[in-house]
């Protein structure tokens, strides 16, 4: 087997909190603490979690666009955890990215077509009248009519600028495209075109997909293996259908048990099993950060961090109460 | 069950730079006594326009109520004043929105400003205004109440944020409470937790909701009743068993077949299958609108339903549709 498209090893980012008249630092905010995980090509690989559990951290720290505090990134088994922007600028074509909000990160003074064609031509890959054919062939594909090439950002609805997003994207045929929350922000029936669209093209050009979002339901749909994560860290990762079916870590169960479905009658049979806030990532509890809204934690969670741990072929999970060979069966609740 | 607010032919617009948008272009329907009823379709639908017109928050600088009829137990809400309108506001009809922190005041803590709408609407002493709201902030579970009586709006978590938004608008036991998208910048298991307080809630007070939203999930969850719109008007009126067993206008199906399903049968691993994707883009609002909004989309369109807007068809039961080529 090839080199991963994207290995990380104990990511490690800490954001200083700064206080104080001298603005010394006072603390840190833990956003991603020793996540580990690897993506083949043409695999979409999911990062679930509430806000702060660090899964947007995660993205731009392996796009390098924040500098990693510890562990290792490597791109097609290189490591680039410590080029320097000049240096990383080559592999950056391999690595794109698109975002919620593709607005934010598109010049409203060029046109359409000149976005999308930047980076051939900031790469070399295309001049002139080549760059407009290769960006006319990239409109259609992503399925915008080449005539909006002359449109500006601003013309073009939620949906179409997210595929002017993917189109870009696309341009510098990458190997692993970062998708963070890309279809949140757009309504139910085009996020089904995105989504579709996304799908094709990863099974057109083998792309691979780190693919973040809150969703389970967008989720499910799109991601062949999940990693679910709380406060830094990955507390369970499986295959999509394993971790649908038989979650092992009690945050994977009680997201699932709080996500509403489009079906009345599940809401008499649902039980919530967790309540509380999560605590802030700048004070996360002391051992396994979930104890505090687990129903299941004993003595020994509030001390010891459990590590990512596989319980079965390709199933990792961080809990305590799960040991090796532990399976499925559903947890006691402690006195 | 007798209707508390009902909703007649109601349009409501607003000028802009390119035209007139005819935001809800049309709606009628009824909230009965201590129902939840929500109201679901997508960005500019109309969904939260026909919220504040309930309330008389369109701004008068840009838009009006340009027809039809609010009554509120009897009363003729568009014929209201604005001193009578604020006498109801938050007291007899109140309301909740996505964003607590844009409608909490960040200058006072959350005691004073639970406590002044007690004073304003029910004319007790401060003391007592005090107290009942430590008392609403146990009824929504926020726990140590005393304490947090005292605290600034910034200090709450944003869960802890909309429960203080619940319990202002319940301070002063409304008929109607208006809750629009109250979950949608919550996380999941926050949201859940918001959702089964609300449903409580209404179960002990007796209070009608009207819930305003995008997400199909919620809507299943929370609601008895269901308005689906789009393009500003009414297309599809069902309880909500009914409607999502057998969804009948081709937006609404459209809709459901298009959400990616977390309680389906997981498939074995690798396969996806297709969203099915409802085709184009929502009509431009500043334009007259001939005939059915969704035909441009719709697959069983015909020139009828480019011509002529279609009827609502009563499917039993309370189920009602407006589509020409609609089989029961």
């Amino acid at each position: 087997m090839s080199a991963p498209v994207l290995q990380v090893d104990g990511l490690v980012k800490h954001f200083p909190i700064l206080g104080g008249l001298l603005q010394r630092r006072v603390g840190e905010v833990r956003a991603v603490d020793g996540v580990s995980f690897a993506i083949a090509k043409g695999e979409t690989l999911g990062l679930v979690g509430e806000s702060g559990c660090g899964k947007s951290t995660i993205g731009k720290t392996v796009l390098k666009l924040i500098e990693p505090t510890a562990g290792r990134i490597l791109l097609g088994g290189e490591d680039v955890t410590k080029l320097k922007p000049g240096a990383m600028w080559q592999h950056r074509r391999h690595i794109q990215t698109i975002f919620q909000d593709p607005y934010s990160s598109m010049n409203p003074r060029l046109a359409a077509g000149t976005i999308v064609g930047e980076p051939l031509e900031n790469y070399g890959i295309t001049r002139g009248g080549e760059t407009s054919e290769r960006v006319a062939q990239l409109f259609q594909r992503v399925g915008l009519r080449p005539d909006a090439m002359r449109k500006y950002a601003h013309e073009f609805s939620g949906g179409q600028r997210q595929r002017l997003g993917i189109a870009k994207a696309l341009s510098v045929n990458p190997e692993l495209i970062v998708a963070d929350e890309p279809v949140s922000a757009l309504d139910v029936s085009v996020q089904a075109q995105v989504l579709n669209l996304l799908i094709d093209l990863q099974e057109e050009y083998g792309l691979a997909y780190l693919f973040i979002s809150h969703d389970l339901a967008v989720m499910r749909h799109i991601s062949h293996r999940i990693a679910v994560m709380y406060l830094g860290r990955i507390v369970e990762l499986a295959t999509k259908r394993t971790l649908f079916t038989q979650p092992l870590h009690p945050y994977t169960e009680a997201l699932l048990s709080a996500a509403t479905a489009p079906d009345p009658r599940r809401r008499r049979t649902r039980k919530r099993i967790v309540q509380g806030d999560v605590p802030s990532p700048a004070r996360p509890p002391p051992g396994c950060h979930f104890h505090t809204r687990c129903p299941y934690a004993i003595a020994e969670c509030k001390v010891t961090a459990p590590p990512l741990i596989e319980v079965a072929p390709g199933h990792h999970v961080a809990c305590l109460r799960r040991p090796v060979g532990g399976g499925p069966q559903p947890l006691s609740v402690s006195g | 069950m007798s209707a508390i607010l009902e909703v007649r032919d109601l349009h409501t617009q607003f000028d802009t730079l390119d035209g007139v948008v005819r935001a809800v272009d049309g709606v009628s329907f009824d909230v009965a006594r201590g129902e939840t009823l929500g109201i679901v379709g997508e960005s500019g639908c109309g969904k939260s326009v026909t919220a504040l017109s309930i309330l008389r928050l369109i701004p008068p600088e840009t838009g009006r109520i340009a027809q039809g009829s609010i009554r509120f137990e009897g009363t003729e809400l568009t014929a209201l004043g604005e001193e009578e309108m604020k006498g109801l506001r938050g007291h007899r009809i109140s309301m909740i929105f996505q964003e607590p922190m844009t409608s909490l005041n960040p200058v006072l803590t959350v005691g004073t400003q639970i406590a002044e709408n007690v004073v304003r609407h029910m004319g007790v002493p401060w003391s007592a205004a005090r107290e009942r709201a430590r008392e609403m902030l146990d009824l929504v579970r926020i726990a140590d109440a005393r304490r947090r009586l005292d605290e600034y709006p910034h200090q709450l978590s944003g869960g802890m944020r909309q429960r203080v938004m619940i319990a202002m608008a319940l301070s002063c036991d409304p008929q109607v409470l208006i809750a629009d998208e109250p979950t949608t910048a919550l996380d999941v298991t926050i949201q859940a937790q918001i959702l089964d307080l609300m449903i409580e809630l209404k179960e002990k007070t007796g209070t009608a909701i009207v819930l305003i939203t995008h997400d199909l999930g919620v809507v299943a969850e929370t609601t008895e009743r269901v308005v689906v719109m789009y393009a500003g008007r009414k297309v599809e009126e069902a309880p909500v068993e009914a409607l999502f067993d057998n969804p009948l206008h081709p937006y609404t199906r459209g809709l459901m077949r298009a959400i990616p399903r977390l309680d389906v049968e997981a498939d074995a691993a690798g396969t996806r299958p297709r969203l099915q994707e409802i085709p184009g883009l929502v009509p431009i609002l500043t334009r007259p609108i001939v005939g059915c909004a969704f035909a441009a989309r719709c697959e069983l369109a015909t020139d009828r339903c480019r011509a002529t807007p279609p009827p609502f068809v009563d499917a039993g039961g309370g189920h009602t549709v407006a589509c020409w080529e609609v089989t029961l």
